[in-house]
């Protein structure tokens, strides 16, 4: 950035950064995690003590992370990207070989009292080196492809690390989340559309192997999508979650059932009701405008974010944020695949709102990141 | 890219005119340069975060816009279940000829297995063995714990059944509704019934077709939604059926049968009122076919259609009737009966030596093979043969039962002399009890054909004329004489004017020639001779009494004909039939005394009546 010159002195320092903290996003998020918290309180028959209030105690601690990393000049973002990154691949590389089984898959690491899932703060990591890379790398050469295979090579080393574990979800939120980054940050258009022409040619190839003997998926992931475009055809296995999720929906209507009224999570039709499938759980009980609502909360959150990034003259502190709300998105875009029964119910949250301690603090650290980047923003 | 050079030349040397510094302008050129660039990388970046933003809106819009659409669904799960229910009640019933249900159908429930959802597969097993004592434990431990991911449990089970296993309170063992066919009246009429079974078998319904009897033979027709849900309505009465069923069965008790059969017959439509055959099933419980021995030993055989039997002097009658109705004697005609009499190396002989002179209607009577085998003679073996064809003896019967092809009559292949003579008098030509039936039925019917059916009021073309009137009421008056005075007086049931013919044919055995202890033992029956409205066959499979004087005897007129008589004391109040009692009405002896009249033939039994 030596040829911005952008007034330092206009930058707040001290507790008066506190001011010029984005009060909305905070707000927004906030109002979020409560509709989570009313949700969880519901789902577990009218108990605070179950989910909701650790949910909450999280979402205080996460607060103040937010505030506090609000305050962290973004130097030290740029310093510690590289670190970050490598400590994170290193932890990747422990789980594999050493990590605590759960939930089907070796995701965790042990560390006394917490337990830490190298590969959601993995995420963060990702963003901020791809944005370091970026913001060192000279605008001109983004798109030569030398400088598109490295960063290409550090989305997918940890990708595969991840994928061994095995955890499909995260896999596609870090190589998306990179992408997101990458076309950001003006990479040509043409390796996206090769991108993308591959990954038809590849469904393709996937649909039309079926049955020959150069099948390419094994025959459940096959049922899997067969499920996904008709869940009535096996009602009772592959297709439950979908059309248990669907009567949900169409059980809560416009303006739903009522609070602590939803039979199909009362009477536990839906699995993972207070985590994977709580979105269905509010279409029930506060119906279509409840849903609505909450779309309408992510909405104004990425568009917030996206409006910080746009009018953000700091391309590093600029792609962060569109990595951060990028990877926001991907965590509903999962969720909602999810709930759509295109991905295993296996620890894909929505966003703020799911129960769960480490999505949640990796968003909040995100946001942190987020508001960090629009305070320091230069003016 | 075009290149602005760093230094132009030009300005350079103005600038030195003008005394400035030129590397100030070079200092400027290079920043409007970095200007230039980071303008067009912001534009890039806002553009393409622009497009992100969009894609990032369209997202949340598809969700929002599929939620709308699921919000203004109905829940789908109630929809599926009306789509079950019209799967369930398609098959109509059947019922008697008065609207009595014979066949229905019943929901019930089938419990089937996800053994992967089960929460104690263990338990489960244990469960259910307990309620279902006849499941195998270990095998179902297995198959819980293994990875079966569906299983039947039990086909149909009854609500309290279905409640301790709800108590089990297992999500792994659930319930799907299923239609089953039920026969509330248990094992009456079960052979024309037949039974059924499932077909296509799904977890919320299953198909039940039929496997025998008029279940197979109507199965379309059941299973026909556009009868919208009409019953099938067969001719058999219910009450008279099922007394039918206990005569018999006690008769053939009585009579040391192994088999009994008896078939009730409305002459003037045909329609089958009774048909039964001993022994037989529980329809709601259909036994499997065996796999060795003959089929007629197992209680699935229906003797009255699938039976093949030579039913002896029975058919006596039919010659008789030909050749009154080809005028070629009269009831008074004297035939010789000298026995024995031989054709080709063969004997006929007679139970008795009823002499040189036996009038015709004694020949019936008296039941004289060697004159029944004159007057065949005298008709000859081509109109012998016709005549048979005609009532429908060498043909299986049409009646509505999917096991009436098998009843095909065994009809010799050549007619040499010997065997138009045997035939005569019911040797050499086997067929079913319900042949004899619709060949009686001819005779009672004024000669016109009778086709049995087993569908009630059903409009059916007139048979065809075979015999006369007049030879046909000749023909009972002579059945009559056999009960009043004849080998049949045991037959004899005041009020009903019984007519009829015995037969006792010897079976034959499995390896050629006959046995010399077996018989069946037939006795067809018109009643009443008057004005014959029935025809009832009853048959015996190897009876064997003792008479007054303790001397076993097996003939029908001892076997078949008390059975006969028991059936229609029984039944007869249940047709409706008024019993004649009034003594001064006419016998039938003047009727056919000779006489000058009749002019036309068809008068005659009317004028005789009045």
């Amino acid at each position: 950035m030596a040829y911005l010159d952008y007034k330092v002195a206009q930058i707040p320092t001290g507790w008066r950064k506190i001011l010029h903290i984005s009060w909305p996003l905070v707000l927004l998020v906030t109002a979020v995690c409560c509709i989570g918290f009313v949700m969880l309180y519901s789902v577990a028959g009218g108990r605070l003590d179950l989910w909701a209030e650790p949910q909450m105690y999280r979402f205080a601690v996460g607060m103040v992370l937010m505030i506090g990393l609000a305050f962290v000049p973004m130097w030290f973002w740029r310093g510690i990207s590289v670190a970050a990154y490598v400590v994170c691949f290193l932890m990747l590389v422990a789980v594999d070989l050493f990590g605590v089984i759960g939930m089907g898959a070796r995701r965790w690491i042990d560390l006394g009292p917490i337990r830490i899932q190298p590969s959601e703060l993995m995420k963060i990591a990702l963003v901020l080196l791809l944005a370091a890379y970026y913001d060192w790398l000279d605008i001109r050469r983004v798109s030569r492809p030398l400088w598109v295979i490295i960063p290409a090579l550090l989305i997918l080393a940890p990708t595969a690390l991840v994928l061994i574990q095995p955890d499909l979800g995260t896999s596609i939120m870090l190589v998306a989340g990179g992408a997101i980054v990458m076309f950001a940050a003006g990479v040509s258009l043409w390796y996206f559309a090769i991108i993308a022409a591959a990954g038809v040619g590849l469904v393709t190839a996937v649909l039309k192997s079926r049955g020959t003997e150069w099948q390419l998926l094994k025959d459940y992931q096959y049922r899997r999508i067969d499920t996904f475009l008709d869940p009535y055809a096996d009602p009772l296995g592959a297709g439950y979650n979908i059309i248990q999720s669907q009567i949900a929906f169409g059980s809560g209507g416009w303006s739903g059932r009522g609070f602590m009224q939803g039979s199909q999570s009362r009477l536990n039709f839906l699995p993972e009701k207070h985590t994977d499938f709580i979105f269905t759980v509010l279409a029930e009980e506060f119906g279509f405008v409840g849903a609505i609502s909450l779309l309408t909360l992510y909405m104004l959150i990425l568009g917030f974010c996206l409006y910080s990034a746009l009018t953000n003259r700091d391309r590093f502190a600029s792609l962060i944020t569109i990595g951060i709300s990028g990877t926001f998105f991907l965590y509903f875009a999962i969720n909602m695949a999810t709930v759509m029964g295109l991905l295993p119910a296996k620890g894909s949250p929505l966003p703020l709102v799911s129960y769960g301690g480490t999505s949640l603090m990796i968003l909040m650290l995100g946001f942190g990141l987020v508001q960090s980047a629009h305070v320091h923003r230069p003016r | 890219m075009i290149r602005t050079p760093l230094r132009p030349l030009a300005r350079i040397l103005r600038a030195r005119e003008r005394g400035e510094n030129p590397d100030d302008i070079e200092a400027e050129n290079r920043r409007r340069r970095h200007e230039e660039i980071e303008a067009r990388a912001h534009r890039r970046a806002e553009g393409r975060l622009v497009l992100m933003a969009g894609l990032f809106a369209m997202a949340f819009a598809t969700v929002g816009v599929r939620m709308g659409a699921l919000a203004a669904s109905e829940p789908a799960e109630p929809g599926a279940q009306v789509l079950s229910a019209q799967i369930m009640s398609q098959r109509a019933d059947i019922t008697d000829r008065r609207g009595r249900v014979l066949a229905t159908n019943l929901l019930t429930h089938s419990v089937y297995a996800h053994p992967h959802q089960m929460v104690d597969p263990v338990g489960a097993a244990r469960g259910l063995k307990r309620i279902f004592p006849d499941l195998d434990e270990e095998r179902l431990i297995r198959d819980f714990t293994g990875d079966r991911r569906f299983m039947w449990i039990k086909r149909k089970i009854s609500p309290e059944q279905m409640q301790a296993v709800h108590d089990l309170g297992e999500p792994g063992l659930l319930f799907g509704p299923r239609e089953m066919r039920v026969y509330p009246n248990g094992d009456v009429a079960a052979h024309i019934l037949g039974g059924s079974g499932f077909g296509n078998e799904g977890v919320n319904s299953a198909e039940v077709i039929g496997i025998a009897g008029v279940e197979k033979a109507f199965d379309a027709w059941l299973r026909d939604p556009a009868n919208e849900g009409a019953p099938l309505a067969l001719s058999i009465d219910l009450t008279v059926q099922q007394a039918m069923e206990d005569v018999l069965a006690t008769g053939m008790r009585v009579m040391n049968a192994v088999g009994a059969t008896g078939i009730l017959m409305e002459v003037r439509t045909g329609e089958i009122i009774a048909m039964a055959s001993l022994p037989d099933f529980d329809p709601n419980d259909r036994p499997r076919p065996l796999l060795t021995g003959e089929p007629s030993d197992s209680p699935l055989f229906n003797r009255a259609v699938q039976g093949q039997y030579e039913l002896g002097s029975t058919f006596k009658i039919f010659p008789v009737a030909q050749a009154l109705d080809l005028g070629l004697v009269n009831p008074s005609t004297g035939i010789s009966a000298a026995a024995p009499m031989r054709i080709g190396r063969f004997l006929i002989n007679d139970f008795h030596n009823y002499g040189r002179e036996l009038s015709v209607t004694d020949v019936i009577v008296k039941s004289s093979n060697v004159a029944t085998v004159r007057i065949a003679q005298m008709i000859g073996v081509e109109r012998q043969r016709d005549f048979l064809r005609k009532l429908g003896l060498f043909e299986p019967t049409s009646v509505e039962m999917v096991e009436a092809p098998t009843g095909q009559p065994l009809v010799p292949q050549r007619w040499p002399a010997v065997t138009a003579a045997t035939v005569s008098f019911g040797h050499g030509l086997a067929a079913s009890p319900l042949h004899l039936a619709a060949a009686y039925g001819t005779i009672a019917n004024g000669g016109k054909r009778v086709t049995p059916t087993l569908i009630h009021g059903r409009q059916r073309p007139e048979g065809e004329q075979i015999l006369s009137p007049r030879a046909a009421a000749m023909a009972v008056d002579m059945l009559r004489q056999v009960v009043t005075r004849g080998t049949a007086r045991g037959a004899e049931v005041p009020g009903y004017e019984v007519a009829g013919k015995t037969g006792t044919a010897d079976k034959p055995r499995a390896t050629g020639g006959y046995y010399k202890n077996k018989v069946i033992a037939t006795f067809a029956a018109v009643f009443p001779a008057s004005d014959p409205k029935y025809v009832l066959i009853v048959a015996l499979d190897e009876p064997s009494t003792r008479n007054a004087n303790g001397i076993e005897t097996r003939t029908a007129g001892t076997t078949a004909v008390p059975v006969a008589a028991e059936v229609i004391r029984r039944i007869g109040p249940l047709l409706g039939l008024e019993p004649k009692t009034d003594e001064k009405l006419p016998t039938i002896a003047p009727r056919f005394a000779p006489r000058v009249e009749p002019g036309e033939e068809a008068g005659v039994r009317l004028v005789a009546n009045q």
